[in-house]
């Protein structure tokens, strides 16, 4: 029997599923929401649906990843969730696509070099991975958006038709890549608490990760939405189509390997591999350049945060 | 499909649109070839009033498709599409509807040796409308195809261009009152009026296709 009690320090992680659910939600309906393609309603009820769906099914995985980093206790576990959360909130009031994977990476590291206790074998997995997903997601996006093409070319049909099919797609492949997103990202959000509290299993935190990233989803993903939609190309309804696409198979390719990827990185690979394909007048390089930098100092802000917290606990209470 | 539903009335509609403005544009073409004949102004007022009226359904049917493109059906640029390329074929219309009006308010004589030219201006007008609306068709059928069929407008519009200077030239070059040459010179215009709406047209398919060309 599990006691409420013993789950508090989960709420930490409630507010990073949170925040991690306001803000990534973009990175699969944003580009439909945002050109009024798919009504906001009918993404936010999908996309908490099926991150359940996939933080329950394939999420364990990331969590055995991110829980080999350092060894955590469950004070240090709430310190990283909390800085993380702190790290996500600060992006996402800023209105830029973050990654929740290196803000809390960022603060588990924070905590290793505090107590002087880091695996940097996994970290360097992750960090090839991290590297490895705007490459394949834009790699993916090139090939999908060939192929669609040549076979959308192909079918005769009316304008209207090809609203239909694009919009049906987008709810797909948008539906597909809250899967993903659940599947690879819940593991950030309960993952440090593995093995930590009594009675709670790997699979119970990727529910509970799973229903905090679901209220994100629904109650503030909206305006971040609007904001991704436009932001940093021109996107037709195909063109969203195959950055949804191509981000959600990479970020699930991602959540077999059990390392939790930045589905904003898969988003910005995937439209990147679209406008080079389309011409790179296209691209707003003044907005890549600020989501670069915030990619940046997410990983920088969620280690500093966490060795702060770890520094301010120690100081008033002794070690953690 | 819920879906479905809306976009096989939506395509309904544009086929009864489409048939409305050919009786529009066909009726108009009839009403210039009798009085080029018979130049019967009170014959010329019926067929008018026929006119008006074939173009009074097509602008309800044109409304009746704008109301359903607003019920959340399409995209919103699709419906902006449509929306902008119904406004710019109702142009065609009126303009069929005002010029052979406007003959008969103006009491516009055609001199017989006049006369061949108008009728044959008519008929390239009247032929430029047919493909007009073939092309917006295409839109709701196999768009890819819509934008050939503009070259072929186009040919027909510089044709008329042609044709009206011919006219014009004629009509200025002969004895005719004063008045008589700028009613006929406005006449002439009016009437090729219609084939250079029909390129505004055929602009707007020609966009509406390459937006969606990948």
């Amino acid at each position: 029997m599990v006691s409420p009690l013993s789950m508090l320090p989960l709420g930490g992680g409630a507010f990073l599923g949170w925040s991690l659910g306001a803000n990534d939600a973009a990175n699969v309906f944003g580009t439909a929401v945002g050109a009024r393609i798919v009504r906001f309603r009918t993404a936010a009820l999908l996309c908490s649906g099926m991150v359940i769906l996939g933080a329950v099914l394939q999420g364990t995985e990331g969590i055995e990843t991110l829980s080999s980093i350092t060894t955590q206790t469950v004070h240090t576990a709430v310190i990283v969730s909390v800085a993380a959360a702190i790290t996500s909130t600060i992006m996402t009031v800023l209105s830029l696509p973050a990654s929740t994977s290196q803000a809390v990476v960022g603060a588990i590291l924070g905590i290793g070099l505090a107590t002087g206790n880091t695996n940097f074998t996994p970290l360097l997995k992750v960090a090839v991975c991290w590297i490895l997903t705007p490459i394949g997601s834009m790699a993916i996006a090139i090939l999908v958006f060939l192929a669609a093409k040549a076979i959308l070319r192909r079918l005769p049909m009316s304008i209207l038709t090809r609203d239909k099919v694009l919009r049906f797609g987008l709810i797909l492949f948008g539906s597909y890549g809250a899967y993903a997103l659940g599947a690879n990202n819940v593991a950030n959000t309960t993952g440090m608490f593995a093995g930590l509290l009594d009675g709670v299993d790997n699979h119970m935190l990727t529910a509970i990760g799973g229903v905090a990233i679901a209220a994100g989803v629904i109650t503030y993903s909206h305006r971040v939405m609007l904001s991704v939609g436009s932001g940093i190309m021109n996107m037709d309804a195909f063109s969203a189509l195959v950055a949804v696409l191509s981000m959600s198979i990479t970020v699930h390719i991602f959540a077999l390997v059990g390392v939790p990827v930045s589905t904003s990185q898969g988003i910005v690979g995937a439209i990147l591999g679209i406008g080079l394909l389309r011409g790179v007048h296209v691209l707003r390089f003044g907005l890549l350049r600020r989501i670069a930098i915030g990619w940046f100092m997410t990983p920088f802000l969620g280690l500093i945060l966490s060795a702060a917290g770890y520094a301010i606990i120690t100081g008033t209470f002794g070690a953690p | 499909m819920f879906f479905r539903s809306k976009q096989k009335h939506i395509e309904a509609g544009m086929r009864e649109y489409r048939e409305k403005a050919a009786a529009c544009v066909s009726a108009f073409a009839l009403g210039m070839h009798d009085f080029c004949e018979t130049g019967d102004f009170e014959r010329l007022e019926e067929q008018a009033r026929a006119v008006h009226a074939a173009e009074s359904e097509a602008d309800d049917l044109r409304r009746q498709i704008e109301n359903m493109m607003y019920e959340r059906a399409l995209f919103p640029e699709s419906r902006g599409d449509i929306l902008d390329l119904l406004e710019t074929m109702d142009s065609v219309v009126n303009q069929a509807d005002r010029t052979l009006r406007s003959i008969f308010d103006q009491r516009i004589t055609i001199p017989r040796e006049v006369r061949q030219f108008i009728l044959e201006l008519t008929e390239i007008n009247e032929r430029c409308v047919g493909l007009m609306l073939q092309a917006s068709l295409l839109l709701f059928d196999t768009y890819t195809s819509a934008s050939a069929l503009t070259g072929k407008m186009d040919e027909l519009e510089s044709r008329s261009d042609r044709l009206q200077a011919e006219t014009v030239q004629w009509i200025f070059t002969h004895d005719l009152s004063d008045l008589q040459k700028i009613l006929l010179r406005d006449l002439v215009g009016a009437i090729g009026e219609i084939s250079d709406k029909c390129m505004n047209v055929g602009d707007r398919i020609r966009i509406i296709v390459v937006k969606r060309m990948i």
